[in-house]
């Protein structure tokens, strides 16, 4: 390759475009280094904290894409304090300084507030696509920034985010002459749509593939954007309420049937289920289906609707469906790869909605199935082998027993031959979340035999430290360890504190680690940002006088080259 | 459980009250059952003593599943699908959301729990130490005399002056809670004072 002017190298990098692949290209020698940097167009940030804009800008100056993660994942869960950090304000303020290209931003679990919505829609001339998920700290007046500024905008995507929806304007801001829009999604908006600026931005969006609607867009409205959408590729439905009028009902079926290239279907906030088979007619089409929102649509008409749907790859449904449901998808989605099942009862009425019986049922019918998400009442070692025999093509795998510390429900034993026979089988797994009662001993089988494994959530499972031990040893691809309520302490920590320069995070709640542990854990590697949030009384760690010996309540450790962050608020030390 | 049998389980860590029979299956279970008796789970007293107080509240241990669900974070479901999961706002315990605080003039919005308040006088003594400005919580106690005003919508969508009504009440009803400077405050179609809900 070093006989080639740097012109073909790069061309051949070209072809190169996963970020590890790139990254190990950087490692070769100096020259592919430097050829690589300057044509590397796409960036991923795993932690927005491990290194910094000006580090960014200055190995990657012709930078067009940029995705950054902020809060840990646990924060998904009301484990991190709001004001914990992820601020992408000084990302936009030293790219737009910079005057790189900026054309996409992909944010994930960060903190974005108007005036960064504003800067980045004047900032960069060219920029096309910003996808949010799960953030938060801004506002419609936001968005109506950057459909008023960013010219050439092709995706708008706002996944789950928190936004306070101000029921301005916003979509009104759009100027006539936008119309090159592929995606807009603000399914997560809670206030009222104008209805008006919203048809007529479609209608002048003629590339307009995926459109995900809020509640506040009424079943008529879709019917009109469908009719001047037909083009349309993954739909999200907003409203689709009780009662609809028949004239409107009759425009929608027919608006449906002109629906050809439709593959992907979400929404139904609010739904009435017996209008469901308007969509019927495209249903063997249909790649993705997400109803885990549509608590109402459940019984008969999901059943209906499914058993429409032959060619589904990934579905989302909530648990409402039954073993029995579930054992209509193994038998009717021969192409399924990705389940995700999720409670519909999160207060806890104890209906058992979906067991172990479902989970096997799934396993037998789909043998392409790689990714599953499924939350259950119960589980059982036997049906667990018998997944993990049916299945060895998982990637992700997470299983959530609703109750934890939960027993096989028929031999009282702890599930660990069940995740054991999971990891043993299923050798290219690279994500996997435990629950129900667990000993030391599945953290055996997982050091042993998950070699690919990359990420691992661990809650209310385990003896002793050595299960973290076993983890730590065994998993040489581990990248996220996120642990909560289970008995490991400091000499787990601290045990190998180089293993935590080739991972990405660690986090540790409500676990037996000390405060002592945790500064001596920071001593030993000052490449770590050891971080500990204490949310209640700040100084009741160091009063009590055994302070080395306090435990901690969230401990979150992550590898960074540019030390310990300026931004932290009050309640994270940052030993 | 494997015994090395060179007596370690003395030195082996667990999560538990001391002085338990490690053998028994129970043992897990009542960890848990302990998890549940702090609602933030933050309290590291917890392995400590039996009963744990939190902010002045104690809760007995109690296997029902209203019981089970105040542990935070779990199960597993992120605070987006939960907050959407419930239709019904009254289901919405405040102990488990956060209410948005906004500030005319801070470009951030803050969140805080309603639920570790015990009155309006907490109330205002959070809110000052939120925004550390002193003063909102003036706003709250003596409602003409100062610089801003704290209102609050409540679940019909309304703005209402913060104050008039039960603390109880209060909490139940309040979305989301915003600190307005007196000025901007005219005109802004306050529901008048005595209006019930």
């Amino acid at each position: 390759m070093n006989y080639f002017p740097d012109e073909v190298v790069e061309h051949v990098f070209d072809f190169v475009t996963s970020h590890k692949d790139r990254n190990a290209i950087s490692l070769v020698c100096k020259s592919w280094y430097k050829i690589e940097r300057y044509s590397r167009q796409k960036v991923f940030i795993g932690n927005c904290y491990a290194t910094n804009p000006e580090r960014l800008l200055r190995r990657f100056p012709c930078l067009k894409s940029l995705t950054l993660k902020g809060k840990p994942h646990f924060a998904d869960f009301n484990l991190v304090p709001h004001e914990w950090g992820g601020f992408v304000q000084p990302w936009i303020e030293a790219l737009a300084r910079s005057r790189v290209g900026l054309e996409e931003l992909r944010l994930k679990r960060m903190v974005v507030t108007d005036e960064s919505l504003e800067l980045l829609s004047r900032s960069f001339v060219n920029f096309k696509s910003l996808v949010l998920v799960s953030c938060e700290g801004f506002t419609t007046d936001g968005l109506a920034s950057i459909a008023a500024n960013c010219r050439h905008l092709r995706d708008l995507d706002l996944q789950e985010n928190e936004i306070d929806d101000h029921r301005g304007q916003w979509l009104s801001c759009f100027p006539d002459t936008c119309t090159t829009l592929v995606t807009l999604n603000f399914a997560c908006l809670e206030g009222e749509t104008n209805l008006v600026a919203l048809e007529r931005l479609v209608a002048r969006s003629p590339n307009l593939k995926s459109l995900k609607l809020n509640r506040a867009v009424p079943l008529d409205a879709l019917a009109r954007l469908m009719s001047c959408a037909p083009q349309m590729v993954d739909l999200g439905v907003g409203s689709y309420e009780n009662d609809p009028d028949s004239e409107s009902y009759l425009k929608l079926q027919a608006a449906i049937k002109k629906c050809t290239s439709l593959r992907s279907l979400s929404g139904f906030l609010e739904a009435a289920p017996h209008c469901l088979s308007a969509f019927h007619p495209i249903c063997h089409n249909l790649t993705s289906l997400n109803l885990s929102y549509a608590a109402e649509i459940h019984g008969s008409h999901l059943i209906k609707l499914i058993q429409h749907c032959k060619k589904l790859q990934r579905l989302w449904i909530l648990d409402s469906i039954g073993d029995k449901g579930l054992e209509v998808v193994a038998s009717t989605c021969k192409e399924l790869q990705e389940l995700r099942v999720f409670p519909s009862d999160l207060v806890g009425g104890g209906n058992t909605a979906v067991t172990e019986e479902g989970l096997v049922a799934i396993s037998a019918g789909c043998p392409k199935l790689h990714s599953i998400l499924y939350f259950c009442q119960q589980m059982t070692n036997a049906a667990l082998v018998t997944v993990a025999k049916n299945c060895p093509n998982f990637i992700r795998f997470r299983l959530c027993i609703l109750e934890p510390n939960k027993p096989d429900h028929v031999t009282s034993q702890p599930l660990d031959e069940g995740f054991g026979a999971i990891v043993k089988a299923c050798k290219n797994l690279r994500r996997l979340s435990l629950s129900g009662l667990l000993t030391d001993q599945v953290f055996l089988y997982i050091g042993m035999y998950a070699n690919q494994l990359e990420m691992l959530s661990i809650a209310f499972a385990g003896d002793t430290d050595k299960g973290m031990l076993y983890v730590l040893n065994g998993c040489k691809k581990m990248k996220k360890l996120e642990i909560r309520d289970s008995p490991f302490g400091d000499t787990a920590l601290l045990a190998d504190v180089s293993k935590y320069e080739t991972m990405r995070s660690l986090w540790m709640s409500s676990c037996e680690v000390t405060l002592s542990g945790c500064k001596r854990l920071a001593e030993k590697a000052p490449w770590l940002n050891v971080e500990i949030i204490n949310e209640t009384d700040n100084n009741r760690m160091e009063e009590n006088g055994h302070e080395g010996r306090q435990k901690v309540d969230k401990l979150y450790l992550y590898r960074t080259v540019v030390g310990t962050r300026m931004d932290a608020p009050p309640f994270v030390w940052i030993l | 459980m494997e015994k090395e049998g060179l007596g370690l389980e003395i030195t082996e860590l667990r999560l538990g009250l001391p002085g338990r029979d490690v053998a028994e299956k129970m043992m897990k279970k009542r960890a848990f059952t302990e998890m549940i008796m702090t609602s933030s789970g933050s309290s590291s007293d917890q392995c400590e003593s039996g009963v744990v107080s939190f902010g002045g509240d104690v809760e007995k241990v109690n296997d029902s599943p209203a019981a089970k669900s105040q542990v935070v974070g779990w199960p597993p479901v992120c605070s987006y699908r939960r907050k959407n999961s419930c239709k019904d706002a009254s289901t919405t315990k405040v102990g488990i959301g956060y209410v948005k605080v906004s500030m005319d003039g801070v470009p951030y919005l803050r969140k805080m729990d309603l639920g570790s308040s015990q009155g309006y006088d907490d109330l205002a003594f959070a809110l000052d130490k939120l925004f550390g400005i002193r003063g909102i919580g003036v706003a709250l106690k003596d409602g003409d005399n100062c610089e801003y005003v704290t209102i609050y919508e409540d679940k019909d969508g309304d703005w209402m002056l913060a104050g008039d009504v039960p603390w109880g009440m209060f909490i139940e009803s309040c979305k989301r809670l915003r600190i307005m400077k007196r000025s901007d405050a005219t005109g802004f179609g306050l529901q008048p004072r005595g209006v019930d809900e």
